[in-house]
């Protein structure tokens, strides 16, 4: 029962993070049909960053992340500009697939070239502080990473919601001709919805990079869990893929520590499957024509 | 026909290429471009002619691979030849797998498709990982040893290779030709209409899917028996799929020949940057960067795209004809 | 689909050019160096190393061995007055890429002789290539029971003992003990690897026919990335002793989940990962590493053979300080020095010559005196290591250890 509780614990905290990662890669699905798979790599790339500005300038990875998150932003953009918008549109959901792959391999090169293959990690002061509550370890940075992705996801959800760029993101996830007839630009929308994306991978990235020890080639083992939270989310839900990491990193802990870590690395694809079995859209997805 | 003119006289350079005295080097890079020549072209079944871009290619791959094993776990082989023997069987494991997953995962369109075949991939490396008992877990399992001569030791690969090779590509050539090709490309075109009109859409999607993936799964058996030994990582390896996705991509998919000339650029281009370059870490950037550029300039492929600009050159000499419905697929 | 278009010729006559292009750009570009027979020919070495991949780390510390001793063995006049060339390429930490690396360089480059790839997982195919074209296969870094079981008589391992019984020395020394000092239970963390869970096994198996009770036993996955589930358990079962079968991120995931759960046992031996000089306080923190014992084969301060000239051309090299000094480029310069011996004894240098002179006797090396059995498994035995005062010594068996071992392991320092 303690091992049960104590692997819940564990799964709610680390379902933050996770939570913060599928949102930006539902985010991108959403309004531009595009399964990012360089969303892990943009993690990665946000992790190393992060590592960077701590060992070069003892900037902390937390307060890091404004500086990490506008610099992805940018980023975001630009494979956006430079890679997705030449695509024809017929030819786009195809070949996006493998473009965001080719992407990914491409920072994945840039980064082993750039910091070497060896494993890092961020190791702060408090890298292995840990509260005892009622018997139950929690430890810091699980806790801090756990708020921040709220925190994180707050704004998200603020900017959706209460500004103007949200309403046109938002328009074009749900109707995307509807949205251009009505004046939002698709382009314009698209590249600035990828930089988010981006954005969201570099503050998950600073997380990310406390938690775990990383390399360059970290990123293929974080997207294939994120490709099933998301589908398990509903693919263009936000609050879907928040719910969907969160169950799914409760299910994979209790796993862990209920049956043997072995087992656990599995919870994920066989939610997958239930889901798709049971309601393919997700939880929160549509049913729209021609989609899932 | 011109077509089956093609097919035999390449067919018959392959034949005789290893009696030329080969160096082995060459012989083993051969081989390895037939592996990917013929996966190639059994992907482009699902994902060329049917349209469904699978990336979960390489677990069936890796089943293959680990089917071959296990029947020969602990054995001696005498002749050397009897693995081979058993590549249909490894191809109906394969097809049977796939099967089902077929079933479950084309309820689904392309996009979420991909994202299943990709985690059925990663699925199938965890059990490889966790089932010791069939697959020696990361243990590795080991294969018998040939006895083949070290003169001619590529070449019973190579043969059943080349076979393989000419059961897909003549899958793929039967298949255009038949209602089962009509039925695919109706799928790819728009499968709403198509099961509006009675086309029997699931049928035949999982139809490609399970040939498809059982080709694969003997082209992994093969590969198993030329390692002589399996480790869950290696056999199950994403970057595979991608491979064979990008080889059939830049060829031309939906295509017959497009796939073959793929794996031959992209599989030698690859050995060649890992052996020359390898020494510095740029090799991944450098192929990240043709994958783009490729991508970007040459969407449809090279065969179609250099079909369309042939055409367009010689229909701006003569007074066009009447309009034609679009050539390259 | 136009299938019956004229203008497809352009498939398979592409198909067809690309494979011809290849084969003459291939073999134009091959020329026949190493192969000649003057004395004062270069002699080519080639040996297919991970420079990219997962096993890029160690893969570059074995380069970095096998040019050492190549310039070094250069500076005294090569071998047999030849100079040595080394040949390394990058295999991407891909079996089937290592493959057709030694193909290349046996068949294409022809190269003298070959030195190993790193990693028992490479190990295995690369060790069937050298043996169809009858090279001998000196290889620093393939050690795991699926290399011996080859039975490859051409095959060498250039450490003092097997991987699978470098925990063996921990168990010699621990059940050495006093019978008061001795643990009464034992908890086992093992990685599901090769190289990891077999060590532990081992050990469990000596430890549980000396009467030291298993509390608890959990092998994991190798994605495993959260380690506090199951140390979570360890720290339940509250052994005496904890033997943790573990590469380089298991050992210091499971570390730091220990330190965060405040449990510290009294003796813990990791097989890999806390043997890293630099790398293991770096990432679990300096003030965690003391007491932690693991296994080693060279240590900086050895007087083996060619040990001290070994640590200073390294150092004048790549710079740090021995401490920094990763043992895989030891092993690998060990294989060179092999070669080296062989040459000095028969004044051949020759792969048959190579293969059978090398499973006679015993060989002199930095890791120490080598000899092998039949199957290319050596016969010696690891040094039991210790983390003290935040550095690294050699602790039992007593022959080699710079200080006693120390025991019940301190508390973690934070």
């Amino acid at each position: 029962m303690h091992a049960l509780i104590q692997g819940v614990i564990l799964g709610i905290l680390t379902g933050g993070v996770y939570a913060l990662m599928a949102s930006g890669q539902t985010l991108i699905f959403g309004i531009m049909k595009v399964i990012n798979l360089a969303q892990g790599a943009m993690v990665i790339l946000g992790a190393y960053l992060a590592y960077q500005l701590f060992t070069s300038f003892g900037i902390d990875p937390f307060l890091a992340i404004p500086i990490t998150t506008v610099v992805m932003f940018w980023l975001g953009v630009a494979v956006q500009v430079v890679f997705l918008r030449p695509l024809r549109s017929e030819d786009r959901s195809e070949l996006s697939l493998l473009i965001t792959f080719a992407v990914a391999l491409l920072l994945e090169g840039i980064m082993s070239v750039t910091w070497n293959t060896t494993h890092r990690s961020i190791n702060t002061s408090y890298a292995n502080g840990s509260w005892t509550v009622l018997g139950y370890q929690i430890t810091l940075v699980r806790l801090w990473a756990f708020v921040l992705s709220l925190g994180a996801l707050g704004l998200l959800f603020l900017l959706l919601n209460r500004t103007k760029f949200g309403r046109a993101v938002r328009a074009t996830v749900q109707n995307p001709d509807s949205a251009r007839l009505l004046g939002v630009e698709a382009q314009r929308v698209s590249a600035l919805g990828f930089g988010l994306g981006a954005a969201t991978a570099a503050a998950a990235g600073s997380v990310y990079g406390l938690l775990y020890p990383f390399n360059s080639g970290s990123h293929y083992d974080l997207i294939s869990r994120l490709l099933s939270i998301v589908v398990l989310g509903g693919i263009g839900s936000v609050g879907g893929a928040m719910i969907a990491a969160v169950i799914v990193s409760t299910s994979s802990a209790i796993v862990a520590s209920t049956v043997s870590p072995a087992w656990s690395e599995m919870t994920f694809f066989v939610i997958l499957i239930l889901v798709l079995l049971i309601r393919p859209q997700g939880l929160f997805g549509t049913v729209g024509r021609g989609s899932i | 026909m011109k077509s089956l003119v093609r097919g035999p006289v390449f067919f018959g350079l392959l034949i005789v290429l290893p009696l030329f005295g080969l160096q082995h080097w060459v012989l083993n890079m051969l081989v390895f471009v037939l592996m990917f020549a013929v996966m190639s072209s059994a992907w482009n079944l699902v994902g060329g002619l049917a349209g469904y871009p699978s990336l979960g290619h390489a677990a069936f791959f890796g089943i293959g691979a680990y089917a071959l094993g296990s029947l020969f776990k602990g054995q001696t082989v005498s002749s050397g030849y009897e693995p081979f023997l058993w590549l249909p069987v490894v191809g109906l494991i394969g097809a049977l797998i796939g099967w089902p997953i077929a079933v479950i995962s084309m309820r689904t369109r392309a996009d979420v498709f991909a994202i299943v075949t990709i985690t059925f991939l990663f699925v199938v490396q965890t059990l490889a990982f966790n089932l010791h008992g069939i697959t020696g877990g990361a243990q590795g399992l080991a294969l018998p040893i040939p006895p083949f001569p070290a003169a001619t030791f590529e070449q019973p690969y190579y043969y059943v290779l080349v076979l393989l090779l000419s059961v897909a590509m003549g899958l793929t050539f039967g298949a255009a030709r038949s209602k089962v090709g009509l039925a695919l490309s109706a799928v790819r075109a728009d499968e709403d209409k198509a099961r509006g009109i009675g086309v029997p859409t699931t049928g035949v999607k999982v139809l490609a899917f399970s040939v498809s993936v059982g080709l694969t799964a003997m082209v992994g058996g093969v590969w198993a028996y030329y390692q002589s030994f399996i480790y869950p990582q290696f056999a199950v390896d994403p970057l595979i799929t991608i491979a064979i996705v990008l080889m059939t991509f830049l060829g031309g998919r939906a295509t017959l020949w497009g796939p073959i000339l793929g794996a031959g650029i992209l599989e030698t281009g690859q050995q060649y940057l890992a052996y020359e370059l390898g020494g510095s870490q740029f090799y991944l950037i450098a192929y990240a960067m043709i994958f783009l550029l490729i991508m970007l300039f040459l969407p449809r492929g090279i065969l179609p795209t250099l079909v369309e600009r042939l055409r367009r050159r010689r229909s701006s000499a003569a007074p066009a004809p009447a309009p034609r419905m679009e050539t390259a697929a | 689909m136009r299938f019956r278009n004229r203008l497809w010729h352009a498939g398979p006559a592409g198909a067809v050019l690309v494979l011809a292009a290849a084969l003459a750009a291939c073999s134009s570009s091959s020329d026949n160096s190493g192969s000649s027979t003057g004395s004062k020919a270069p002699l080519v070495i080639g040996a297919s190393v991970s420079l990219t991949g997962d096993f890029a780390d160690s893969g570059k510390a074995v380069k970095a061995g096998y040019d050492l001793w190549a310039s070094m063995v250069n500076a005294k006049g090569g071998i047999l007055g030849r100079q040595v060339q080394m040949k390394i390429v990058d295999d991407t930490s891909s079996p089937t890429q290592v493959v057709t690396n030694y193909q290349n360089l046996i068949n294409r480059d022809k190269v003298a002789l070959v030195f190993g790839p790193f990693s028992s997982l490479l190990t295995v195919p690369a060790s069937q290539v050298a043996k169809r074209y009858g090279y001998a296969f000196l290889e620093p870094a393939g050690g795991g029971p699926a290399v011996f079981d080859q039975k490859l008589n051409n095959l060498f391992f250039v450490q003092p003992a097997p991987v699978v019984k470098s925990g063996d020395v921990f168990a010699d020394w621990l059940l050495s003990l006093p019978a008061a000092s001795r643990p009464k239970t034992a908890a086992y963390a093992e990685l599901d690897d090769p190289f990891a869970s077999p060590i532990a096994e081992s050990i469990r198996a000596r430890f549980e026919a000396a009467g030291i009770r298993t509390v608890y036993k959990e092998v994991y996955p190798a994605e495993t990335q959260d380690f506090s589930p199951i140390m979570t358990k360890v720290a339940a079962a509250k052994p005496d002793v904890l033997i943790s079968g573990t590469q380089s991120e298991d050992a210091y995931g499971q570390v730091k989940s220990l330190v965060q759960l405040k449990f510290s046992p009294q003796f813990m031996f990791m097989s890999n990962g806390a043997n890293s000089p630099v790398e293991f306080p770096d990432k679990v923190g300096p003030g965690n590493v003391n007491g932690i014992m693991s296994a080693g084969d060279w240590f900086p301060g050895s007087t083996a053979t060619g040990s001290a000239e070994f640590s200073a051309a390294y150092i004048k090299a790549n710079g740090g300080s021995a401490d920094t000094i990763d043992n895989s480029s030891a092993e690998a310069y060990a294989t060179g020095q092999l070669v080296e011996a062989v040459a000095k004894q028969t004044g051949k240098i020759d792969n048959a010559t190579i293969i059978a002179t090398l499973h006679k006797g015993t060989w002199p090396t930095l890791l120490g005196d080598l000899s092998w059995d039949a199957n290319g498994s050596p016969n010696g035995s690891f040094h039991l290591i210790q983390w003290q005062g935040g550095k690294l010594v050699p602790v039992f068996p007593a022959g080699v250890a710079k200080a006693s071992p120390l025991f019940p392991k301190p508390g973690w320092g934070g």
